[in-house]
């Protein structure tokens, strides 16, 4: 009998994430292309129409930048609290309930001027998201629960508390009994710096270059390191694992409120339960195909923007915009099974046994 | 004759690095208790794991009864009637008796009821005292070795290798265990017992064969033929002269360690460290030494911080740091070389510049930043005043071989100028240059008046580098000795004289 | 049963009742599949797209067909399908249980949209019937409410029974639960961990895939994009709820489903409370226990299985 086995290479092949990233691509447009056909759609206009509308124009190029802020500002999210070697799965959730203090600080100074206005309310979503993470980040610190799942339930439950904001307390008296919230303050509106592109896309490569900054060279981000190698190793040091944990998680949780802050000003016009679009998960995909590194946060991010972006296009071709969603999804799968094949090596194992 | 139960002839082993067997042959007959004796690192456990098709041997053959066999997995050795009881057990903690003894060999459809009588008669059988329905995490370590050997007759294994099976026992739940093994043997079934105690080998076993640097030197002795400072001298090889390596130079001074009736539990409820008490003054070197698993490794990362003590006191330098975090101790003047180096002492993920300011980054603050320049000439000066060979600073610490690790790791803990010294294992899995180094650092630091409190497995070290030797058994000091008066005998005698 | 002869208030009670019966089965049959994945050591947040490709593969199945049961056998087999993604990926090639799980609801959610595109204003319904039990269907209420709800409900307590009965009283049971609580100590036994974890993840994935199916061809009775609005997570937090255990599994899957059936029938009680709020208690609920179940685990061993989420390789030599 012979059998199939896995063994790790010596060394993992270099700079192989890149190249399991463009073959994760090339195998989710594989995969695309084959359900176009099946389903009679033409797949080159497809792709072209795609391509088109995210990367043909500086016009889209700016949208394709624009979509891809909340998205690497997730994947940044989660690849902060991936330091730890946590899981913060509830980025959805941080930039709902960002967006629903940015709101808030809308409502209650309707009338400061932009700029001031702007920056207290994006003040505010961070610490919004900060809260909605510091519970999961304090039962995994104290009690040990898995911030897996605590993250994930409260996805759910911000996108309740906006659903009930939005028929409730906060409907809009002019919005024809229709259920949505009124919309935030007009001045309270990021400015654009270069075709449809606004301040955001600065405020979050300026995020990502600090944070990358910050971990390498802070006293922080050096404790933050020894943690995340090894609990017992930072318990040497004298580094508290506590205080990391839940430090790491409400600055996962500030970044991802401080996306929901920037989609309000300047994608959205109002606070909705659609406001976040799936940001939070696809940031996690993002986050894992970029390695948790920020810099690649940001490549992996622009790409996924412009498969979301594309994919908004081609209904008007009468195809499905759900082919964006599976090619996203194919892209994490390919680049799995090459990561996999750069690290290990599949050899063929004689199996005997004589008794 | 009849055929051997099994038969190792002529197996090498060979690791990245190491060679664990060289050509080791073993052979066992039917109906016997058979000792695999050595020293740590003699090539014992891997012997095993070839037979118990936990590794596949590089050379060599085993014969089962006669037939030539190759094991791929553990699986296939138990399915020829080879069972194999670790030192770290392979149970289910939730799983109850019944359920961890029948995994893998359960009738497709669970009658547990009746499992649990079938179980209770196999253990009855064999004379042992096993309630099949409590779940596997309420039972202490001797009683989860019986669920092990269980486990084995369950699937009617002829030949049963324990290996140290006493370490983790009581002396009375030793003893039990040699009757059970009587009992096995008369049905005619062989049981290879891995051990460096001489005691029990002498009382439990039939037959002993040694090894040495991965080879055997002798084959198959009869116990009843031999005495037990014959078999020593096999296991180290011919007894050269312990001379000192470093005679004390001073006179011990004042108290710099000082441990009063330290208690530790450990994380299963079990008492690690039992109320000990023990001194190191400036200057001298206190060696412990003991069977692995006396409860060292609780007493120094109480020392150190690392684990609580449930009561007594640990005083650095005179100030009280029972209650005190890790760098307090460190602040007070205490280095601690643990013996986990790279899960405790080191992240060996990370570059060699933050594995060498590990105890100094905070004075090479500027601001919230660390200043990275101050961190490399700190990593630089102790690369060379410690010889330590880096290929660059940004590799990964694990890239550096084992002898270097260790004299970064201590040369950090040392540049601190400690007041104290808690080394545990500091030299094991070492190179001989890689040795020689570490002892010569620890004895030139007490010939500055650190005080330096070693923990090692290899007696010999203690002997040539102690100015005193504590004999560690059971969580508790069972005597002291003088290096230079006392033999090694002596010490061996108290090491496992509370296991007689 | 003849409606004018119960009040209004019964009405609302037995409509109330039904309606949680018919959510407590969705979410038990996907929360018993993630159970068997989870007791096997495999975290699979894949639930909500496995749902979602058991929905419109079981419309599709039923409507071209005319055929409920064939609509729910091909949902069930679509489910298992999409699942051996998760399950080579994770478990065999060793990635990521979450990412891994996270892709597939997103691929799972968009694959189900692309292949509904043309279903989804689709006339033709494909649905199941009532079953009244005999005798007992006519009892007052309670019959309205117990004995005559879908043949899916019958089939997921059976479903159920069969499931405790292969985790508790059979070797395979015993071995899967051993993969899941240490994989070393199953594969040393002799059980197959690669082998265990993807047949689990794979019957996880048919009975969410079985429970979209449900969803489409009886409970909302067509497809729709979104059709499956989060029960999918619902059901992850059911499995927690129910301390990975069928038994309770159920009991939490009737739990949950009173409140969501809740949201929508509050009025007729005449109680002025938001059904929004009622929503977030299964969430609320599941993050409570699982509070109470770590401050426990210092006393005694976690109910959650000990390796889960973590991939296993054997030592390579």
């Amino acid at each position: 009998m012979r059998r199939l086995v896995l063994t790790r290479r010596e060394s993992p092949t270099r700079g192989g994430q890149p190249i399991a990233f463009l073959f994760g691509l090339a195998f989710a447009l594989i995969g695309g292309a084959i359900l176009l056909t099946i389903s009679g759609d033409p797949v080159f206009d497809v792709y072209e129409r795609m391509w088109e509308r995210s990367f043909g124009s500086l016009d889209t190029i700016s949208a394709t930048f624009n979509r891809a802020v909340p998205l690497a500002l997730a994947g940044l999210a989660v690849s902060i609290a991936a330091t730890m070697g946590l899981w913060n799965i509830g980025a959805e959730g941080q930039i709902l309930f960002g967006a629903t203090a940015a709101t808030f600080v809308g409502r209650i100074f309707p009338d400061l001027p932009g700029p001031i206005l702007i920056i207290a309310m994006l003040l505010a979503a961070a610490l919004g998201g900060a809260l909605w993470a510091l519970g999961p980040g304090l039962a995994r610190a104290e009690i040990g629960v898995s911030e897996i799942i605590t993250t994930l339930m409260l996805n759910e439950v911000a996108i309740r508390l906006i659903v009930y904001l939005q028929t409730t307390k906060w409907k809009d008296p002019d919005g024809f009994g229709f259920p949505q919230i009124t919309a935030r303050p007009e001045q309270a509106r990021l400015g654009i710096i270069w075709e449809r592109a606004h301040l955001g896309v600065l405020i979050a490569l300026a995020l990502i270059a600090a944070f990358g900054w910050f971990m390498n060279r802070s006293v922080w981000g050096y404790e933050l390191k020894i943690a995340g190698s090894s609990p017992k190793t930072a318990t040497y040091a004298g580094i508290s694992m506590r205080r990391k944990v839940v430090g790491v998680m409400a600055l996962s949780g500030a970044v991802a409120g401080f996306a929901g802050g920037i989609e309000l000003g300047g994608s959205a016009v109002r606070l909705s339960e659609n406001i976040s679009n799936g940001f939070g998960f696809a940031g996690i995909i993002v986050a894992a195909l970029a390695l948790m590194r920020p810099s690649g946060v940001a490549v992996v991010a622009l790409a996924f923007s412009a498969l979301q972006v594309g994919g908004l296009s081609i209904q008007t071709l009468g195809v499905s915009s759900a082919v964006s969603t599976i090619l996203q999804a194919l892209i994490l799968f390919g680049a799995i099974g090459a990561a996999v094949l750069s690290t290990y090596q599949i050899r063929l194992v004689d199996r005997k046994v004589t008794t | 004759m009849s055929p051997a139960a099994v038969e190792l002839d002529g197996i090498w082993k060979r690791f990245p690095g190491v060679i664990a067997n060289a050509g080791a042959s073993l052979t066992v007959r039917p109906g016997t208790v058979h000792a695999v004796l050595g020293e740590n690192g003699a090539g014992k456990t891997t012997l095993m794991n070839c037979l118990a098709g936990v590794y596949l041997p590089d050379d060599g053959a085993i014969r089962i009864d006669g037939q030539e066999v190759r094991f791929s997995s553990p699986a296939d050795a138990l399915a020829a009637g080879i069972g194999m009881v670790h030192q770290e057990f392979r149970l289910v903690p939730t799983f109850t008796v019944a359920e961890n003894v029948v995994l893998g060999a359960a009738p497709s459809i669970l009658d547990m009821a009746a499992i649990n009588r079938e179980v209770a008669a196999l253990a009855e059988r064999f004379g042992f005292d096993a309630d099949p329905e409590r779940p596997v995490w309420q039972l202490s370590m001797g009683e989860r070795q019986r669920v092990e050997i269980l486990k084995a007759l369950w699937r009617d294994a002829r030949v049963l290798i324990l290996d140290e099976p006493t370490a983790v026992l009581t002396p009375q739940e030793a003893v039990e265990l040699g009757a059970v093994l009587r009992r096995m043997v008369e049905e005619d079934r062989a049981v290879i017992f891995i051990s460096h105690k001489l005691d029990e080998v002498t009382s439990f076993c039939d037959e002993a064969t040694v090894l040495r640097g991965g080879s055997t030197v002798a084959a198959s002795i009869a116990i009843a033929d031999v005495d037990a400072g014959q078999l020593a001298e096999l296991m180290v090889g011919s007894s050269s002269a312990v001379k000192s390596l470093a005679p004390r130079v001073g006179v011990a001074g004042d108290v710099m360690l000082d441990v009063r009736k330290l208690t530790v539990t450990d994380s299963r409820g079990l008492t690690a460290v039992d109320a000990l008490s023990l001194e190191v003054r400036s200057g001298e070197i206190v060696g412990i030494a003991g069977v692995a698993g006396n409860g060292q490794r609780a007493l120094t990362d109480a020392i150190a911080g690392l684990e609580t003590a449930t009561s007594g006191s640990v005083t650095i330098n005179g100030s009280d740091v029972t209650k005190a975090g890790t760098r307090e101790r460190v602040d007070s003047g205490l280095a601690y070389i643990p013996e986990d180096r790279l899960g405790v002492g080191l992240a060996p993920k990370l570059p060699v510049t933050h594995n060498a300011v590990m105890r100094s980054y905070r004075t090479m603050r500027q601001g919230p930043l660390l200043s990275w320049d101050r961190a490399k000439a700190f990593c630089s000066d102790l690369i060379s005043r410690f010889e330590v060979k880096v290929g660059r600073f940004d590799d990964p610490m694990a890239s550096l071989s084992g002898g270097n690790l260790q004299r970064l790791l201590l040369g950090r803990e040392l540049s601190g100028n400690p007041v104290v010294v808690v080394a545990s294992q500091p030299t094991r899995g070492l190179d001989v240059a890689g040795v020689g180094a570490i002892q010569h650092l620890l004895v030139k630091q007490r010939d500055e008046g650190t005080g330096v409190l070693m923990i090692s497995e290899d007696l010999d070290e203690l002997l040539a580098l102690a100015d005193r030797i504590l004999v560690m058994s059971e969580g508790r000091i069972v005597g002291e000795f003088d290096p230079r008066q006392a033999s090694r005998a002596e010490i061996g005698e108290a090491m496992i004289g509370a296991h007689a | 049963m003849i409606l004018a002869e119960l009040t209004i208030t019964e009405t609302a009670v037995i409509g109330l009742f039904v309606a949680t019966i018919q959510f407590a089965t969705l979410l038990f049959l996907a929360g018993l599949g993630e159970t068997i994945s989870e007791r096997a050591g495999v975290l699979n947040l894949g639930v909500e797209g496995m749902m979602a490709i058991g929905a419109v593969f079981g419309f599709i199945g039923g409507v071209e067909s005319g055929s409920p049961w064939v609509g729910l056998l091909v949902g069930t087999i679509a489910g298992g399908a999409i699942a051996l993604l998760h399950a080579t990926a994770a478990v065999a090639l060793g990635a990521d249980q979450v990412v891994s799980g996270l892709a597939l609801t997103m691929l799972g959610l968009g694959l189900a949209d692309f292949i509904g595109d043309d279903y989804t204003s689709d006339p033709r319904r494909a649905l199941f019937a009532e079953v009244d039990i005999p005798g007992l269907s006519d009892i007052r209420i309670v019959g309205d409410v117990l004995f005559s709800a879908s043949p899916v409900t019958y089939m997921a307590i059976v479903l159920g029974v069969i499931a405790w009965f292969v985790l508790n009283r059979t070797s395979i049971g015993l071995g899967l639960r051993a993969v899941g609580q240490s994989a070393s100590t199953a594969d040393a036994a002799g059980h197959s961990v690669v082998g265990m974890r993807m047949g689990a993840v794979v019957v996880g994935g048919a009975l969410a895939g079985m429970s979209g199916a449900y969803l489409s061809t009886f409970v909302v009775g067509a497809w729709s994009v979104g059709v499956t609005a989060g029960r999918g997570w619902i059901a992850v937090a059911l499995v927690i709820f129910g301390a990975w255990r069928p038994g309770r599994v159920a009991a939490g899957a009737l739990l949950f489903g009173f409140t969501l059936a809740l949201q929508s029938r509050l009025q007729p009680f005449g109680v002025n409370f938001s059904p929004i709020l009622v929503s977030m208690l299964p969430y609320l609920l599941t993050v409570g226990v699982l509070v109470v179940i770590s401050i426990r685990a210092r006393n005694q061993p976690s109910p959650s299985p000990a390796g889960l989420g973590i991939p296993y390789r054997r030592e390579e030599r």
